[in-house]
């Protein structure tokens, strides 16, 4: 019953990372209707410039996470501003191809800024250790990532539900016209709904950076479960990219203790079964 | 022109008359203009580092050769291509490298499925392959064992120095009787996994396997497996995720207090310099507890010699880095080549195959013997445990054991070895 209960802590600290990038993902397209392939190198963004500013600067993790984000929502602005907003009344697949070829930019990029070899950065004495849960040690970093998850999980839903600016967000997301004809500057709040979605993929990425590699191509890693989450939960849900993220990393834990040959294909099975039964997702009605 | 011009220009000319130079490839004895070799391996991604020091391991070795007279008179040529640790990759690049820019050999490939999918291209283009770091028994057992592809050539010890060798370390730890798997998902972690529990079981029947989690590529996140093996109460872990993977791992597992708990973890390829450096600061402060074990296809502190040592000053004065193993391998491979063509006086792929009959070579990484069987070539390389040594700005391998290389390999003919889970 203790291992039970520890593999599923454990899994719901995967759940956060897998969170945090989602969470982003779904935020940009419930507004923009954009899918956004870029958004894995968004996160790996985060994650070399969290490294560059803890690792090699020195700066405190924490000063070094905001950076990270603020930079990581600049190089968003930017994508959008000047890119994205040019091929929204074209085909999607324009989309996809723009989003596709940032991933390719963005993957040589950080290879000639930062090199080929792999980053990882000590971890921050403050979150170093592991307290004692159900008999075993529970790592510090996983309660840490924890709590972060469920804070932006949080203020994401007050950001959404209680302030002008998600109102003005979600009224843009349901009829853009009719938002533009009331007088919402809509391509600002597009900027704004993709900068925000690109620091979510900064901060998943800049979180982790002691603990897990900052490498070229690891935003491939995490986009294909973060795609996998947004379709379980629905399209541009956020409530259902969180429930979607706790299904899979849980469900994802338990996968490896129990099953350990067959664990990978338990979140492709997830995501059939969803697409079988109900193909616009857990919460989408 | 005033009289101090004049002398200087008629000192010139009568300096090229007096000494004249001989450039590498004026003298070309295999009539050809350089003799060209195609190099590749995983330049992106995660483990591109293994690519990237493939590169530097080819590059320098053809800077020295060039710059010692070259193979026969003939300057050599690199071209360097990135396979992206992908299969159709890897092969594509080969028929270029061959059809299009005319490679007299090839050099590298990292990932074992690349090394198999180019395998039979080889046979049909009829070059030869140095393969320098993939690591699957099956390149050699198979492919030149039984199917007789004789264009393989493999330079780097493969999967028997990740499996077998821990089997022979750890026989005698009696205390040890449980041993758990976080393994690379892919063939690769199949085939150590079940080498090593083969091999153990013949030393230590009493031995329990008790646990396995599999990681795929790429995995950011171990804390899952390490929780699962963790629970089945493990005496010993064996690890076989490398490069990056392999630190966080090592990393992860701290957090969870695995070095509490467990007597060893013995990391596959723990001992290349990647992931030493990457663990530089835990082995400062012993996190370890003595208890991580680590190998590689080469390490940077064996053998102590003066070729070994010479090696890595030039290397470090060339990259301002220690060479990994793949470097170590490519590096030694081209010497190889270099004293089979020289034997042979050819470019012929049969007469080159034929000079390396019985060849014995010093490389930096030790003595290589040719095995014709598998065309495998065949040298030691020790397990340790990382520690700190004054001299090396990064952990070294301590506490070595050493074992005959012939103790570990495999010797044809070949028992099939199951490379799935």
């Amino acid at each position: 019953m203790d291992n039970f209960a520890f593999q599923g802590l454990i899994g719901l600290s995967l759940a956060m990372y897998l969170w945090l990038i989602s969470a982003g993902l779904t935020i940009i397209f419930g507004v923009l209707r954009i899918v956004n392939f870029a958004h894995g190198s968004l996160f790996m963004v985060g994650a070399y410039l969290g490294y560059t500013f803890y690792g090699q600067m020195g700066l405190p993790f924490g000063l070094a996470i905001i950076l990270s984000l603020l930079g990581t929502g600049l190089l968003g602005y930017v994508m959008e501003r000047v890119f994205l907003r040019r091929i929204y009344g074209v085909d999607e697949a324009y989309q996809l191809l723009l989003t596709f070829g940032f991933i390719l930019i963005l993957d040589d990029a950080v290879k000639i800024i930062w090199g080929g070899v792999f980053r990882i950065p000590p971890i921050p004495d403050f979150l170093d250790g592991a307290w004692p849960v159900f008999g075993r040690s529970f790592p510090i970093y996983n309660v840490f990532v924890i709590a972060v998850g469920l804070v932006v999980a949080v203020v994401l839903w007050a950001l959404f539900e209680k302030t002008w600016w998600g109102r003005i967000a979600r009224a843009t997301a349901a009829d853009r016209e009719m938002a533009s004809a009331i007088g919402i500057n809509v391509p600002r709040v597009f900027s704004g709904v993709f900068v925000v979605g690109a620091m979510l993929a900064a901060l998943g990425g800049a979180i982790g950076t002691p603990v897990r590699v900052t490498a070229p191509g690891i935003g491939s890693a995490m986009i294909i479960q973060a795609f996998i989450i947004t379709v379980i939960g629905g399209l541009g849900n956020l409530k259902g990219a969180f429930v979607s993220s706790l299904i899979v990393g849980v469900l994802s834990a338990y996968g490896t203790l129990y099953f350990p040959v067959f664990e990978l294909f338990f979140i492709f099975v997830i995501m059939a079964v969803v697409l079988l039964i109900r193909p616009q997702g857990l919460f989408t009605r | 022109m005033n009289k101090k011009q004049a002398v200087s220009y008629i000192s010139l000319i009568l300096g090229l008359f007096l000494f004249p130079t001989a450039p590498v490839g004026a003298q070309c004895k295999l009539g050809v203009p350089a003799i060209k070799v195609g190099a590749q391996g995983a330049a992106s991604g995660p483990h591109s580092d293994y690519g990237r020091q493939i590169e530097m391991g080819a590059t320098m070795a053809m800077e020295e050769i060039n710059a010692s007279g070259g193979i026969l008179g003939c300057k050599i040529d690199v071209r360097f291509m990135d396979d992206e640790n992908k299969a159709a990759t890897g092969v594509k690049n080969a028929r270029l490298l061959i059809t299009d820019w005319g490679a007299n050999f090839l050099v590298g490939t990292d990932s074992s499925g690349v090394a198999m999918a180019i395998g039979p291209v080889l046979a049909e283009l009829k070059h030869i392959q140095f393969f320098t770091h993939a690591a699957t028994h099956r390149l050699t057992e198979e492919l030149v064992a039984a199917k007789g592809i004789k264009e393989i050539v493999r330079v780097s010890v493969p999967v028997y120095q990740d499996a077998i060798i821990a089997a022979l370390i750890f026989k005698d730890r009696k205390d040890i009787k449980r041993w758990a798997n976080i393994g690379a998902d892919y063939e690769y972690g199949y085939v150590s996994w079940n080498l090593f529990k083969e091999t153990l079981r013949k030393y230590r029947p009493d031995v329990e396997f008790v646990g396995e989690a599999w990681a795929p590529f790429l995995t950011l996140d171990f804390s899952p497996h390490i929780a699962a093996v963790m629970a089945q109460k493990p005496d010993a872990i064996f690890a076989t995720p490398w490069a990056g993977e392999a630190v966080q791992l090592l990393r992860q597992s701290l957090g969870q207090g695995v070095f509490d708990n467990v007597q060893v973890w013995w990391q596959a390829m723990g001992g290349s310099v990647d992931v030493l450096e990457g663990i530089t600061a835990e082995v400062q402060k012993d996190r370890f507890k003595g208890k991580l074990w680590a190998t590689a296809r080469y390490i940077h502190n064996w053998p102590d010699t003066a070729d070994n040592r010479a090696f890595i000053d030039r290397f470090r004065k060339r990259w301002k880095r220690f060479p990994n193993y793949s470097a170590e391998t490519t590096y030694s491979a081209f010497f190889i080549m270099k004293a089979a063509v020289e034997k042979s006086q050819s470019l012929d792929t049969a007469k080159v195959l034929e000079a390396m009959k019985g060849m014995q070579i010093r490389n930096p990484g030790g003595t290589r013997v040719f095995r014709s069987e598998d065309q495998q070539f065949i040298y030691n390389v020790p397990a340790g445990r990382p520690m700190m040594d004054p001299k090396y700005p990064i952990p070294v391998l301590g506490d070595l054991k050493v074992f005959p290389a012939k103790d570990y390999y495999r010797h044809p003919p070949f028992t099939p070895v199951s490379a799935t889970k």
